[in-house]
């Protein structure tokens, strides 16, 4: 017993450091643009059907990064076709849209690869376990949360470090003294946009490598990751990745325990922390109100 | 009228009408010629074209528009042409099932009902069309409780029950691979009443079960589940949910390299979550519900195999295919052996109603059996094949072609009370 736990629980890290890299790109969004984006499980499936079609041609390595790449580029287009007419107006605009785009999305999917899923197979060398013993802990797990972590690392370095990370951060706390102090704003929000979205298709490309690939393969991730975010706290992108994971544990648990709520749990966590600590664990008081 | 419009003098105005009237009617020929004739039959098909279920509820279109058009080319139904009036029924929501269901029945008047692939719609669907006392045929909805405690005089079902393909797979699977299975079972009525049946066939043969994993419909992450599994130590891990979920647990078993340490099997598998796997994922001892690669000389199966790639980009027909194509010939054989459309003779004539050989496309005898309207339809047995064997679309090996009737519960088992209307 004590065994599966421990299993469960190494499981649910790595469960939940995917979660928190789509977590993660919902948040940067919602935190600048005080959009939440529906659309998002269609952007990874994006990336996953891009890196699909890429494969023949760039290998699995190639697809890794120019999927996630061109995912961003149409991502900044719709950003700047779209979304950024609704800054401004009640966030249930941008709700509505980014909803109805999620739709079309999947549709769209749909009408160029067909309603059927397709295969997509990782490197060979990924594939096998670690050991007998710790079977479910593939190369391409340790894989997964090896980029999570980088991307993580990499994204932290860019909002501290740089100028453009530290506006986006500045753009968070008040966009209208940022955008008083003569930065461009506009640029600064379909920027991040792009940035979100990247890290969307690359959790899409590697979903793919785990999960069946089909138009709706989004879907099943976007709550967790929205949960992710409540639990971490609005604002903080530190209490998103920490909301990731927890969620990821918590479930992988309850599956041992009591394996028919191991989806619901997530949701009671969420209520658990709105009722006692609405921010979030890490989150700042007032955000988004 | 025309007369009339002489009789009464030369108005200019109303020569212009009647010249503009004339002309237009000689454009209009062959319509105003359709509908002097009866109108065409209506076929509304209620089935999920988003979601989830999107791929099999294709397929199964595909299926049922071949045979309209092969029976429109042959004079239709009793000389009636057809019409295919299709509603997305969505794949999981039964409210919009039923009101797309009530759509077709009360505003587009619909001499016959089809659907659905997911077998809580189904249920729902059969609701209205026995309110309404409309000919309604299951394609895809494999609960036992539709042909069983449920059952209707107005409703038909192709596909399996969950029972028959308990029954299929049972006896082999414990020969073959051993006694301890352990289950992952999708958590709704398709694979609790599955789940029963397989319980049930073991405990016969004397096995156990060291456990019964439900996991939610849409489960992408089975790794939880696959530990438990694991530890329980089973001599078969058999594997009961379906679609993408299949595809997901499937995919996580072969990264696993469970299937290298725990026979890997299960009941119903179908050639659209297989094409979605990739070659590794593809393994284990399964039911075929119809297949496409059989003998060379069956009636029929090659002529349906390239018509069936004229519609589908050129891919081969799968199970869903077949169960369209059946739903609608079907519907057609009993209409003109009954000599009317009329829902209650048409039922009756459906009840016992043999399929011939081009369109059952098997070698065992199929029909529907009168005592619960189940097809009696064939299941293949076989392994699945990782890269096709010589030939990359066939992903299958068929080692037996079981006759449905020997593997059915007899109808008393099934808790079918059938009252047809007098």
């Amino acid at each position: 017993m004590l065994q599966l736990i421990f299993f469960n629980v190494t499981n649910g890290l790595i469960i939940g450091a995917f979660y928190a890299l789509m977590a993660i790109g919902l948040s940067l969004i919602l935190n600048l643009s005080g959009v939440i984006n529906f659309a998002h499980g269609g952007f990874l499936v994006i990336g996953g059907y891009l890196a699909y079609a890429l494969t023949p041609r760039l290998g699995f390595w190639g697809a890794l990064i120019v999927a996630p790449f061109l995912t961003a580029l149409i991502g900044f287009a719709v950003e700047r076709l779209l979304i950024r007419r609704l800054y401004g107006r009640d966030p249930l605009y941008s709700l509505l849209l980014t909803f109805g785009l999620a739709f079309i999305i999947e549709d769209g999917t749909r009408q160029i690869w067909g309603a059927n899923g397709l295969p997509f197979s990782v490197p060979a060398a990924l594939t096998s376990p670690l050991s007998y013993q710790f079977f479910f802990i593939t190369g391409y797990r340790m894989f997964m949360v090896a980029m999570v972590a980088v991307v993580v690392a990499l994204l932290f370095v860019l909002l501290r470090y740089t100028r453009i990370g530290v506006r986006i951060r500045a753009g968070t706390l008040d966009l209208e003294t940022v955008a008083a102090l003569g930065v461009n704003v506009r640029a600064l929000r379909s920027l991040n946009f792009a940035v979100g979205i990247f890290l969307a298709g690359l959790a899409g490309v590697l979903a793919a490598g785990q999960i069946g690939l089909e138009p709706t393969m989004g879907d099943a991730l976007l709550m967790p990751s929205f949960i992710a975010i409540i639990v971490g706290g609005v604002g903080s992108l530190t209490g998103t990745l920490l909301g990731g994971l927890l969620i990821g544990v918590a479930s992988g648990l309850t599956a041992v325990i009591f394996p028919s709520a191991s989806e619901a749990v997530i949701y009671v966590m969420m209520a658990i922390v709105l009722l006692v600590r609405p921010r979030g664990l890490l989150g700042e008081e007032g955000m988004l109100t | 009228m025309i007369k009339r419009v002489g009789v009464a003098g030369f108005d200019r105005r109303a020569l212009l009408k009647v010249g503009a009237a004339a002309g237009l009617a000689q454009v209009a020929a062959p319509f105003v010629i359709s509908a002097r004739g009866e109108a065409p039959i209506k076929i509304g098909v209620a089935n999920p074209l988003t979601g989830t279920y999107a791929a099999p509820g294709k397929n199964e279109s595909i299926g049922m528009q071949l045979a309209v058009d092969q029976l429109n080319a042959k004079n239709g139904i009793l000389g009636r042409q057809i019409e295919l009036l299709a509603e997305d029924s969505t794949s999981g929501d039964a409210g919009a099932a039923v009101q797309k269901t009530r759509k077709l029945i009360e505003r587009d008047n619909v001499d016959f009902l089809v659907g659905n692939v997911n077998s809580a719609l189904a249920q729902a669907m059969a609701q209205v069309s026995n309110e309404k006392g409309v000919l309604h045929i299951v394609p895809g909805g494999h609960t036992d409780p539709i042909t069983g405690t449920d059952c209707k005089w107005n409703v038909f079902r192709v596909c399996n029950t969950t029972r028959m393909e308990a029954n299929a797979v049972s006896d082999l699977l414990f020969k073959t691979y051993g006694k301890k299975w352990h289950f992952i079972t999708p958590d709704y009525a398709f694979g609790h009443t599955l789940y029963q049946g397989c319980e049930a066939d073991l405990k016969k043969l004397g096995g156990t079960v060291t456990g019964n994993e439900l996991t939610p419909l849409g489960t992408t992450d089975f790794s939880a589940y696959l530990i438990k599994a694991r530890a329980a130590n089973p001599d078969v891990l058999v594997v009961l949910v379906q679609g993408n979920d299949m595809v997901n647990c499937l995919k996580q078993i072969s990264q696993f390299g469970i299937d290298k340490q725990i026979h890997v099997a299960g009941t119903q598998q179908e050639l659209e979550p297989v094409e979605a796997m990739p070659p590794e994922a593809r393994v284990g001892v399964w039911m075929f519900e119809w297949y496409w690669k059989q003998a060379a000389g069956t009636p029929g199966l090659d002529q349906f195999i390239a018509e069936t790639r004229k519609r589908s980009g050129g891919k081969v027909p799968t199970a869903r295919t077949w169960f369209g194509y059946v739903t609608i010939h079907a519907y057609a054989l009993a209409c003109e052996k009954a000599k009317t459309i009329e829902a209650k003779a048409a039922a009756k004539a459906l009840a016992d109603l043999e399929l011939p050989p081009e369109i059952k496309l098997q070698p065992n005898k199929v029909y529907f059996r009168g005592g619960d309207h189940q097809l009696m339809l064939s299941a293949f047995l076989g392994e699945l094949l990782q890269t096709g064997d010589g030939d990359p679309e066939n992903l299958f090996k068929v080692n037996s072609i079981v006759a449905g009737d020997s593997i059915a519960p007899s109808v008393a088992d099934t808790g079918c009370k059938m009252n047809m209307p007098a």
